[in-house]
């Protein structure tokens, strides 16, 4: 019953909106919303979880004094106190919560992002060798794509531009077709196996 | 040490320094290189044209993150800009935990710079009239279903706590029936699913703003006619306002066009150093082979 009943939950409701998808019926619309609404409350008890976890890995980083335990002060502090800040005072545009986001959160994402700059220019250097015919095409295409995609790249050859969008356009789009029916074949494939009970891993325990 | 032996191990510090004078010497030195547009990014400027005012709203899920700020934010702003200027109502929303902030941001600063140019008061953007912002929203492919029978359904109040209902805009736009495109600015593969589901359930118009790297992917939906149009990264970003300032609907160009300045100085720099390296690697792969 443990395994049965849940097999039997996930068999009806998988197939029922498969179902529901192509009847634009009332009362199919009306069950396929109830759904809906159900998957977004769930999603919002995840974050609840989520947040607990978090609270239960740094609290115990920080008792047990694990290695750069101080980090974790400062994660459970900035969530305690964006927390505070945005309940108490509100979240407007004028609010202290957004002033904070603004000068605080949004220039540290930015600086972490631009360091991989650094260290892509550095890696591209070090490592971007025409070591056979494939690494040799790749770096071709490169220098085309970004020379063609340069507001100066025209001035350097009328052609650029045209050439490099047609990379874009056929190769990688031939490439990216392949990689996209593949992966909705196998999404089809596995959604199909859990919905029909072959693939059980999703119940958790060992077979 | 050999020359060839030389130009393979230059110190990363040497490499840092110039990137670091290359990124910011844009800002200081101004030049204006005329941009060539993109067909993707004239197709979605196209589709916004052709959008008739004061009838269907253009719903913009902004669904990036600090990190990808400066390639998205001068995106929504273009975006919003030319959206208002044509009278065309917006409705904001996120998927994406941490664009909330970001979006908010966009949207007061476009209606400020628009509202100190309107010559009349009449002409000034009202919340709720002319813009909407819903907030963030967790679920997002049911979400995104749901809102094609009822938008108030997944979001009863905005944002700011204001009940949907109590919205002019929101009495009018009540599901996808109301939108004419769905512009998404995200950083993540955010735009596939809302192809695959509502586009597929309730033909909504889908078109897209992404950074440089998730672009490549959505080629083949372009080609196909399931994505509108495509901002693709900075010079997407640069593109869209350019046509934003040609059209007259702007006064001046955006952030973009100076990232898209430093970019291309990044790009000539990490090309000419893949170059030296190469040299060096093909001088010191042959005297090992003519020692053999």
């Amino acid at each position: 019953m443990k395994r049965k009943l849940p097999l039997a939950i996930c068999f009806i409701t998988g197939v029922s909106m498969i179902v529901q998808f192509f009847i634009p019926h009332p009362t199919s619309l009306e069950f396929s919303s109830m759904i809906y609404k159900w998957i977004i409350v769930l999603m919002a008890l995840a974050l609840i979880l989520a947040i607990g976890n978090l609270i239960r890995h740094h609290g115990n980083k920080i008792r047990r004094k694990k290695e750069n335990w101080q980090y974790s002060i400062v994660t459970l502090s900035g969530m305690v106190v964006m927390a505070t800040i945005g309940l108490a005072w509100g979240i407007d545009p004028d609010s202290l919560y957004q002033r904070i986001y603004l000068n605080v959160m949004a220039p540290l994402g930015g600086t972490m992002f631009a360091l991989l700059a650094y260290y892509m220019a550095s890696a591209a250097y070090r490592s971007f060798r025409a070591r056979s015919l494939e690494a040799t095409l790749l770096l071709l295409s490169a220098f085309i794509v970004m020379i063609g995609f340069m507001p100066f790249g025209q001035y350097l050859h009328p052609r650029f531009p045209a050439f490099a969008e047609w990379i874009m356009k056929v190769p990688n789009m031939a490439s990216q077709r392949g990689i996209l029916l593949g992966v909705a074949f196998g999404s089809i494939a596995t959604a199909l196996k859990i919905i029909l009970g072959i693939e059980r891993s999703w119940l958790g325990g060992k077979e | 040490m050999k020359w060839y032996d030389r130009i393979t191990t230059i110190d990363r510090r040497i490499i840092y320094l110039l990137l670091t004078v290359l990124v910011i010497m844009p800002f200081f030195v101004k030049v204006t290189i005329p941009q060539k547009i993109m067909p993707q990014t004239q197709k979605l400027f196209d589709f916004i044209e052709s959008i008739p005012p004061n009838d269907k709203a253009v719903l913009i899920s902004f669904d990036y993150s600090p990190q990808t700020m400066p390639e998205c934010h001068p995106m929504a702003k273009a975006l919003l800009k030319h959206c208002f200027a044509r009278g065309i109502p917006v409705i904001g929303l996120s998927f994406d935990p941490e664009a909330p902030g970001l979006a908010v941001d966009a949207l007061v600063s476009v209606v400020h710079e628009l509202d100190s140019l309107a010559d009349q008061k009449d002409d000034s953007l009202i919340y709720g009239i002319d813009y909407v912002y819903l907030g963030w929203k967790s679920g997002r492919i049911a979400a995104q279903l749901d809102m094609g029978e009822a938008i108030s359904g997944v979001f009863p109040r905005d944002y700011f706590g204001n009940l949907i209902d109590s919205l002019p805009l929101m009495q009018v736009v009540k599901n996808y029936k109301n939108i004419a495109i769905v512009v998404i600015l995200a950083s993540a593969d955010y735009p596939i699913d809302w192809i695959r589901y509502p586009q597929t359930r309730y033909g909504v118009k889908v078109g897209a703003g992404l950074t440089a790297v998730m672009a490549p992917q959505y080629y083949p939906f372009v080609q196909t006619g399931q994505v509108s149009g495509l901002m693709s990264g900075m010079k997407g970003a640069a593109e869209y306002e350019k046509l934003v300032l040609d059209y007259g609907y702007a006064r001046t160009l955006g952030n973009a066009e100076t990232g898209m300045n430093s970019q291309s100085m990044i790009h000539i720099l990490i090309m000419v150093f893949i170059i030296i390296g190469n040299v060096g690697y093909f001088f010191s792969r042959r005297k090992k082979e003519a020692q053999k």
